[in-house]
């Protein structure tokens, strides 16, 4: 008994000691790597010179992007005067179909908005181009420089290798995110964009990074030469950003064309592409974010993403079936401030979901496109009225699906590195047939070289 | 003696072709042996089956008494590899390369700064510790490889064609380092196409060809089991003709294991038996008419051995 005790005990410690083992040379894969990487990507001046032409890059296009929005701004108020009764016409946030309404709120409100979603679709395209510009070598580069077979023969783990890889790439694109927060923040000053909003669009873009870093390494693991991985890795981010949508929009085209009855166009739940498609599209979760912040409530983003879900972002039940073709003759709540799925508190002060808000009368059918149709009567001021898009509605999901698009290719990329370096499920070559009583326990699946 | 080297019927095969072919090995530990052949012979394939870059198709190999196949990562502990065409990482000091295989190995800061110093000045670069690798010379560089498969002190060195592409210098100061590694108690495995450099330091020798192991053993053993008396040179007078006609004679006659031709009318004959055959074939190739101005032994080496055995085939074919 005490043997067996004994034997169980030395097994435990051996078991112990193999995991031990494997997680050191685990973690040793990664320090070492990426402390050599490191070492060799920050030497010199050349991780400087990029994140400072990188921070000016952006700070160039938001001082533009204010330039802009507050020339057009001037313009539309000398063309309409003041206060003469109208609302003024619609008028750029980003990109370009928000509305203010004729006071310095507004406008401030629309710069916010468009700064911010500007920094976020350059920070993203950036993203999307070094993250894999940073990780398409990283294995090819060594099978090319040959000093793969230099680290194969180390006892590191693979995994620990490509982590370590992966990991000092993002180091960098992770420091230029950060870095780009300063610059971000200028939308405080303008409002429409709340912290939680850029919190929001940092999360998201380190999402990014990973999940594109990844794919870069992957290809590097699967290619043989750099300069294959390099071009395979950026047609896969082409397709990822523009093929994904053409071919979303193509199915709903197509889905739409065979659902709608008459002329007018129905957006049921059968007749949408599948959202799916384009949850690996970062310019489409960057939209849900900035659609978010739109200063008003009828924005091109909003209407794309609400296409792409197949939420309403009118509160109201009935304007469901009517989006988006009815859309452009809906009623506008009046509401200036941060729009962006806000709920307008009623009296009581409790703030109402979409889904619970009471139907709202639709006017779309009587107004000519184009046309700012009156509230109808019952909106008032003490009818609760949800309005704006509903938050977090599709990011999210693309977030995830970049984070775990990550983990499964740096998993699939520590296989390629090397043949000796696989799992291997070992399967008995021979199993003797076993008389049927006797109840054998299952085959311990032998994983070898786990990590 | 222990072994610690043994590979077991081991075969690598790519689709059709086969590149190692059932190679049985048994290497002694301390001993400095020689894996010869020409370009394409299964060398390079053989130590990278054994470094564990490569998974054997079939067959097995034990190095330190951990298998290949079952236990790579111990076989990793005990051997360092220096591969035949080895890159350099750009942007990376001398100190920091060792530095670096410290840390795969797991190996302690402390550890590492001694290991660091003690290997420098074994492979002579102590005072090349702040330069960038890359700016190193070729026999420098070479050095530091070597340095690097050493950084965990591995009882096994697999050293593939370690001395290509050196000068008569660097070749020279390479053969000093290995010897002082084999007094430090290490088996050294060398693959070379290059038989002069192993000559002096090998123990013994494997000769493999078209993936097939040849011969093996002490270098005296196989000379014995080829039974090769001796290599002789015969200078063959008259046009090129004659020169061919004088070699199908030769290779026509008893106990003669191959003729290589050389420019110049040279002929290299591998010879059975003692310096009676040698007088046998003298005349035979005089009868047959052959017009010779020398014919003398050359000096019996491990490369006029090497050519005799890997060309064999061809001339009984």
């Amino acid at each position: 008994m005490t043997a067996l005790a004994a034997g169980l005990a030395q097994r435990g410690g051996r078991i112990g000691g193999r995991v031990g083992h494997a997680l050191g040379r685990f973690w040793s894969g990664i320090s070492a790597v990426s402390i050599k990487e490191l070492r060799g990507r920050m030497r010199g001046r050349r991780a400087f010179v990029v994140l400072t032409i990188y921070l000016l890059l952006l700070g160039l296009f938001a001082f533009a992007i204010y330039v802009y929005l507050k020339q057009q701004a001037a313009t539309t108020l000398i063309n309409n005067g003041f206060g003469n009764g109208f609302p003024p016409p619609d008028f750029g946030g980003f990109p370009g179909t928000g509305q203010t309404l004729g006071n310095g709120t507004a406008l401030s409100a629309g710069i916010g908005h468009g700064i911010f979603g500007g920094l976020l679709i350059l920070e993203t395209l950036l993203v999307l181009v070094l993250a894999p510009a940073f990780t398409t070598g990283a294995i090819s580069l060594e099978r090319e420089k040959q000093t793969l077979d230099l680290l194969v023969t180390t006892p590191l783990s693979t995994l620990g290798i490509v982590i370590g890889k992966l990991f000092s790439a993002l180091v960098y694109v992770f420091l230029l995110i950060i870095a780009s927060i300063p610059l971000a923040s200028l939308v405080f000053v303008f409002g429409a964009v709340g912290p939680d909003d850029l919190v929001r669009a940092y999360l998201f873009l380190f999402a990014l990074a990973f999940g594109m870093g990844a794919l870069g390494l992957f290809v590097s693991a699967l290619v043989r030469r750099t300069q294959t991985a390099t071009v395979l890795t950026f047609v896969l981010v082409l397709v990822l950003s523009i093929g994904t949508a053409a071919a979303h929009q193509f199915w709903q085209v197509a889905a739409r064309s065979t659902s709608s009855s008459s002329g007018l166009l129905l957006t049921s739940r059968s007749g949408r592409a599948p959202e799916a498609l384009l949850w690996l599209n970062p310019f489409v979760a960057d939209l849900d974010m900035v659609c978010a912040t739109a200063p008003d409530t009828y924005h091109l983003s909003c209407e794309y993403v609400s296409g792409v879900t197949g939420r309403p972002y009118f509160g109201s039940p009935t304007n469901t079936q009517t989006f988006p073709g009815v859309l452009k003759g809906a009623p506008v709540p009046s509401v200036p401030f941060r729009g962006g799925g806000g709920v307008i508190v009623n009296d009581s002060g409790a703030g109402v979901a979409p889904e619970t808000a009471p139907p709202v009368p639709v006017a779309g059918v009587d107004c000519a496109p184009n046309v700012r149709c009156a509230m109808p009567p019952e909106t008032g001021a003490n009818q609760a009225l949800s309005f704006g898009f509903p938050r977090d509605t599709f990011w999210p999901k693309s977030a995830t699906a970049f984070l775990v698009l990550g983990v499964v290719l740096t998993l699939l990329a520590s296989q390629l590195v090397s043949p000796t370096r696989r799992l291997r499920i070992s399967r008995p070559k021979f199993r003797r047939p076993q008389p049927p009583k006797t109840i054998e326990p299952d085959e311990p699946v032998a994983v070898e070289n786990a990590s | 003696m222990s072994i610690a080297v043994r590979t077991d019927g081991l075969t690598k095969r790519y689709g059709r072709s086969t590149a190692v072919a059932g190679v049985q090995l048994e290497i002694e530990s301390g001993e400095i042996f020689g894996l010869v052949g020409p370009n394409g012979a299964g060398k390079t394939t053989t130590l990278r089956m054994l470094a564990t870059l490569l998974p054997p198709t079939a067959g097995d190999a034990e190095i330190g008494g951990h298998s290949v196949r079952r236990d790579p990562d111990g076989v990793r502990t005990v051997i360092g590899y220096m591969p035949d065409t080895f890159g350099v990482y750009d942007d990376m000091r001398v100190w920091e390369y060792l530095d670096f295989f410290g840390r795969c190995y797991g190996m302690t800061a402390a550890r590492r700064r001694q290991m660091i110093g003690d290997l420098l000045e074994l492979v002579d670069l102590a005072d090349k510790k702040g330069e960038y690798v890359q700016d190193l010379s070729r026999g420098m560089q070479q050095r530091l490889c070597l340095a690097h498969a050493l950084v965990h002190d591995p009882q096994v060195l697999l050293l593939d064609e370690p001395a290509s592409g050196l000068d008569p210098r660097a070749r020279v100061e390479l053969r000093e380092l290995l010897r002082e590694l084999r007094a430090l108690g290490k088996t050294i495995l060398i693959s070379s196409h290059i038989l002069p450099e192993l000559e002096e330091l090998c123990t013994s020798v494997a000769i493999i060809d078209h993936g097939r192991l040849l011969a093996s053993g002490r270098v005296e053993d196989i000379a014995d089991r080829f039974r090769v008396g001796g290599v002789y040179r015969a200078n063959v007078l008259g046009s090129d003709e004659k020169v061919g006609h004088a070699e199908q004679i030769f290779a026509g006659l008893k106990d003669v294991v191959s003729v290589v031709r050389r420019p110049g009318g040279l002929l290299e004959l591998a010879l059975r038996g003692d310096e009676n055959t040698a007088a046998t074939v003298l005349s035979g190739a005089i009868r047959g008419g052959v017009k010779l101005s020398s014919f003398a032994p050359a000096a019996s080496d491990l490369e006029e051995l090497f050519l005799q055995i890997t060309n064999t085939p061809e001339v009984h074919a």
